[in-house]
């Protein structure tokens, strides 16, 4: 288990790497991006980023806006 | 009636047709996504509206209901066979620096759906008015980063010709503060911005109803952004109609010239010396 925070809330996570994070929450092949501490980590680099203990982690999506 | 005003707009927007960042767009109404009662409405008034550019926000996934808000999804359920796919155009809604709208911008271009960005830079809660300092500084970085850049703006026309400077693909000035419905409140602003701007000027924000929006196309304006007249309307999708009527007209009067006001009346009819005594 690796600690991270995520969306702004502590929580801990078996995934290895980012594609994996995003599978646990159903989130695959979805029009999403990812921040790693501010950073935005590419569709490409999803299989190979590693997730570290303690990483700030973002997942955003589009919502209804003007 | 209905066909008829069909093939009339098809032939008017096909000879009235322009550019922004080298995309050729035939509608003159973009329309936003906020605060439409329901996905059904929201589609129905999409349709209605014509557009063929939708804005969005950029927000945290709600990782207790990932599905939740995911707007895009709802779009597909609008048929809208043989017609061009719709340009998306994140903001930066949320953002009160220029980096924190370069981030937002990043995020949003990294979605893989566009790398169109409406910037929208406010710290202050109660008028929503774009910081015109942050908002320069923010196109001028993702103009560097090679966004196609929107910038929501206040009606200051140095400041719009500034962006345009910066390498904005448009300028967006505001009739009135977000979700007032004030409509146009410096209508002479809007005309400098149109008659000095090489970009379009897209008016956004403040709209209220048709009435408006017709108003900004007979300033001059290329193109206006809606949404909450819309998205709050009894009848979205029938507001959304009369904005793409209103748009259309406008731009058809503003294209054909008015005539000039004057204080007092001029008949009509003429024939002053044929008059029945």
């Amino acid at each position: 288990m690796t600690e991270i925070v995520l969306n702004g809330k502590k929580t801990t996570t078996d995934a290895k790497t980012v594609f994996e994070l995003i599978q646990a929450y159903g989130l695959e092949g979805k029009p999403i991006a990812v921040e790693i501490g501010g950073e935005v980590v590419n569709r490409e680099e999803w299989k190979e980023k590693q997730i570290q203990s303690g990483m700030t982690i973002e997942l955003v999506h589009f919502v209804g806006g003007g | 009636m209905a066909q008829l005003n069909q093939a009339n707009n098809a032939s008017m927007q096909a000879e009235d047709s322009w550019q922004i960042g080298g995309i050729t767009l035939h509608s003159r109404l973009f329309l936003g996504t906020g605060r439409f009662p329901n996905p059904y409405v929201q589609n129905e008034a999409i349709r209605a509206s014509g557009t063929q550019v939708l804005t969005f926000a950029v927000r945290r996934i709600n990782l207790d209901d990932p599905d939740e808000d995911a707007i895009l999804q709802h779009l597909e359920g609008i048929d809208r066979e043989g017609e061009r796919p719709f340009i998306f155009l994140p903001n930066t809604s949320g953002a009160s620096t220029a980096e924190e709208a370069v981030r937002i911008a990043r995020l949003a271009r990294a979605s893989g759906l566009s790398d169109w960005i409406k910037i929208e830079i406010s710290s202050d809660p109660k008028t929503l008015l774009p910081d015109p300092v942050e908002t320069l500084k923010a196109t001028e970085m993702l103009v560097k980063e090679g966004f196609t850049v929107l910038p929501y703006a206040s009606d200051d026309p140095m400041l719009c010709r500034l962006l345009e400077e910066a390498g904005a693909a448009a300028v967006m000035p505001g009739g009135s503060p977000i979700g007032t419905g004030l409509g146009i409140l410096n209508p002479y602003n809007i005309e400098r911005i149109v008659e000095e701007s090489r970009v379009p000027v897209i008016v956004d924000a403040g709209l209220g109803s048709a009435k408006d929006a017709a108003e900004a196309m007979e300033l001059g304006a290329d193109a206006v952004l809606v949404n909450t007249p819309v998205a709050r309307a009894k009848d979205p999708a029938g507001m959304a109609l009369a904005m793409n009527l209103a748009v259309q007209a406008g731009r058809l009067s503003y294209r054909s010239g008015r005539i000039i006001k004057r204080k007092y009346a001029t008949a009509s009819s003429g024939y002053e010396e044929y008059k029945i005594r």
